[in-house]
């Protein structure tokens, strides 16, 4: 009988029932039916159980953090930035919006952010600049997927979870991935730019830029301990790399590079302008979150989950003291928005650790391993299949209830077969969010619809070229796991 | 239809009301978790004593945010759902279909609040925690320690809640099935930002 709660469910979803309802009616309509009503309990303390947990909680806290940003005037910064490397370039304005997408994922783990914040900004400016709208707003979607890929991350934090990973592992895993889905775009624009001659913009949009005192100073000091951070890191690989027995104090190695780090800043601020050295500074701030995160969790002095709760405290000191671009009445709007989406995820994950219960008690997933090694036994060709079927679902379905369902039912099949689980995320992950910019449903496309007030079906078609640089990227993490498994190996994060 | 519009006017003024305060104390809760945890990387690094109590009294913030706000989130429209079909068909089809789907919603909702009763009301729900209390020593009394109950309370207040939104929600749905639409007060209108 249990066996048939998985087609029920997809019954139930494809009627329109919201996930949540779904995921607890199909597992306790097939109970009660089985007469095992005492199981509901079980299956109601499993929901329980499920949201009351620490790790989960970085989702509302790194929601909060990407709110407080968004509200402190970053955006305007972070695009600044990216135009004063990549305005000049033929297709500029697309390259400045890759860019930017990539900045924001630092600081935020959400795609429709992602699209909401810099196509608000940015899809204006590139209509004046020449482009097509169409044009605009498909860049501005396509490129926003990086969002969830690039850490911090939201569907990262609730596959880890429903499926027992490492956070920091996954986090590290997908940096490369999303930058290549960057990089992937970029070269896609820059072919597009010769075919369709798409024009240059200037580097610096605002000129005689200012900065306050405050901001100058913080931005002053911040720069050069990143570059000794920096400076003392590649040191310590080479010490490492060479087996050199160097026995010095690292704080001391440190204080040394603070100088050195001093007149490398001496040296590139004579060759550039004092607007772009100003757009630069003024990045600075914002930009220190994703290395307060990564850093912190990737020296082991936080957990992710402390982690998101400093970067909504910096994030908070950043905001009101040093760019005073948010007040205290600010806040309460920005803490409600945090707490009414991240409450329908928890509920959701909540319900999805209660579903997972009745998977493993029902006989689904040897069915379904059966069924899916009945196709091939060669994981390569399984892997591709199993690409097919995550990007139609993702066609339909947001990627944080994708990922829940499919999570529990697909994950144990394939590391069975020999692939990494925290591979196999990184695949589910960057597949489902790929999905989001995906014709019919793409939540993405909505979002940049109605940002750009270009039609859903119009974006759809403009979008086509990025969509296939992204399935090529899909394909290439897919086959070459060491993409996104360096990174967490040489950290030490994955075995 | 004026006996739906009278059922319908005392609970959405309730649901307003309620809702409202759940909102405010969720934000409270959310700040409160920040601190926290906060507090907790603050101790251990600081002062080198890291308390056993903020992590338990971070998770049960959390679960009352949810229990508080959830409702407010699916009141919104905040709760994912394929809405494909729903759109495909007319108007009366979708309509009813919707009105089906609630009262799926809606029993699923009214087990939900069952099984969270007997939970709150279990053995381990008397049980008390480890490391939360109320630190009444502090003030020369004895220190109160937090039953489980009162962890397990927020999520059976949340399905509560959920339940008199879904009601609410059904009844707004025949309204519009009978061509009321129009009589219909708008829902307050916040704006739901999504975790994809």
């Amino acid at each position: 009988m249990l066996i048939w709660f998985l087609p029920l469910f997809l019954v139930l979803l494809m009627l329109g029932l919201p996930v949540v309802f779904g995921l607890l009616a199909a597992p306790g309509l097939l109970l009660i039916l089985d007469g095992s009503t005492r199981d509901l309990a079980v299956l109601y303390r499993n929901l329980y159980n499920g949201m009351d947990s620490f790790p989960l909680m970085a989702l509302p806290f790194f929601m909060l953090a990407g709110e407080i940003m968004n509200r402190g005037g970053i955006t305007t910064r972070l695009v600044e930035f990216s135009q004063a490397f990549m305005g000049h370039l033929r297709g500029g304005l697309a390259h400045v919006n890759i860019l930017s997408s990539i900045l924001f994922a630092g600081l935020s783990g959400s795609a429709v952010a992602d699209t909401s914040a810099l196509g608000s900004t940015l899809i204006p400016a590139m209509e004046k600049n020449g482009y097509s709208r169409k044009f605009a707003a498909a860049i501005t979607a396509a490129s926003s997927v990086i969002g969830p890929i690039i850490p911090p991350s939201g569907i990262m934090i609730i596959y880890a979870y429903v499926m027992g990973e490492s956070v920091a592992a996954l986090f590290l895993a997908g940096i490369v991935p999303g930058i290549m889905v960057g990089v992937g775009l970029m070269v896609m624009v820059r072919l597009m730019a010769d075919r369709y001659d798409l024009p240059k913009a200037e580097r610096i949009v605002t000129k005689n830029q200012t900065i306050t005192p405050l901001e100058a100073r913080v931005s002053f000091v911040l720069i050069r301990i990143n570059v000794a951070g920096l400076l003392y890191a590649v040191f310590a690989g080479i010490r490492a790399a060479l087996s050199l027995d160097i026995n010095l104090n690292g704080w001391l190695i440190f204080l040394v590079f603070l100088p050195v780090a001093h007149g490398l800043m001496l040296w590139l601020r004579a060759s550039v302008s004092d607007d772009f050295r100003l757009v630069c500074k003024k990045a600075v701030a914002p930009l220190q979150t994703p290395i307060i995160i990564l850093g912190g969790i990737l020296v082991g002095v936080f957990t992710p989950t402390e982690a998101s709760a400093i970067a909504v405290a910096y994030a908070i000191v950043v905001s009101f003291f040093v760019l005073r671009s948010m007040s205290l009445k600010d806040l309460g709007p920005v803490l409600a928005r945090s707490a009414l989406a991240s409450s329908a995820v928890l509920l959701l994950v909540g319900a999805a650790v209660a579903f997972k219960t009745v998977v493993s008690l029902s006989y689904a997933p040897q069915i379904l391993t059966e069924l899916i090694l009945s196709l091939s036994e060669n994981p390569l060709i399984l892997l591709f299949l199993i690409n097919i079927l995550l990007f139609i679902v993702g066609m339909f379905l947001d990627a944080g209830p994708a990922i829940i369902i499919l999570g529990p039912i697909l994950g144990p099949i394939f590391t069975e077969l020999g692939v990494h689980p925290v591979h196999f995320a990184i695949i589910m992950s960057v597949n489902l969010t790929v999905g989001l910019a995906t014709p019919p449903m793409g939540l993405v496309l909505f979002v940049a619809s109605s940002v750009s007030r270009e039609k859903v079906e119009t974006i759809s078609r403009a979008i086509l070229p990025f969509l296939a640089v992204e399935v090529v990227v899909i394909f290439l993490i897919t086959y070459f796991p060491a993409i996104s498994m360096t990174i967490p190996r040489l950290t030490g994060f994955v075995q | 239809m004026a006996l739906l519009l009278g059922v319908l006017a005392p609970l959405q003024l309730f649901n307003d009301v309620v809702l409202r305060i759940g909102r405010a104390l969720a934000i409270a809760a959310l700040a409160l978790m920040v601190c926290l945890i906060l507090g907790q990387v603050f101790f251990r690094y600081v002062m080198n004593d890291a308390p056993n109590w903020t992590e338990e009294g971070a998770r049960f913030l959390m679960l009352w945010m949810t229990g508080l706000i959830a409702p407010m989130a699916y009141r919104q429209g905040g709760f994912v759902a394929i809405d494909m079909l729903e759109r495909a068909l007319g108007r009366i089809a979708s309509a009813l279909l919707t009105l089906t789907l609630m009262t799926l919603a809606l029993l699923v909702l009214i087990y939900c609040v069952q099984l969270g009763w007997s939970n709150v009301d279990s053995l381990t729900g008397r049980g008390k925690s480890a490391s939360l209390r109320i630190p009444l020593g502090l003030l020369g009394g004895e220190d109160i320690r937090f039953r489980n109950a009162w962890a397990y309370t927020s999520l059976f207040v949340g399905f509560v809640l959920l339940t008199l939104v879904n009601i609410e929600l059904m009844i707004r749905q025949i309204v519009t099935l009978l061509g009321g639409e129009d009589r219909l007060k708008p829902l307050h209108d916040g704006d739901v930002a999504r975790a994809d």
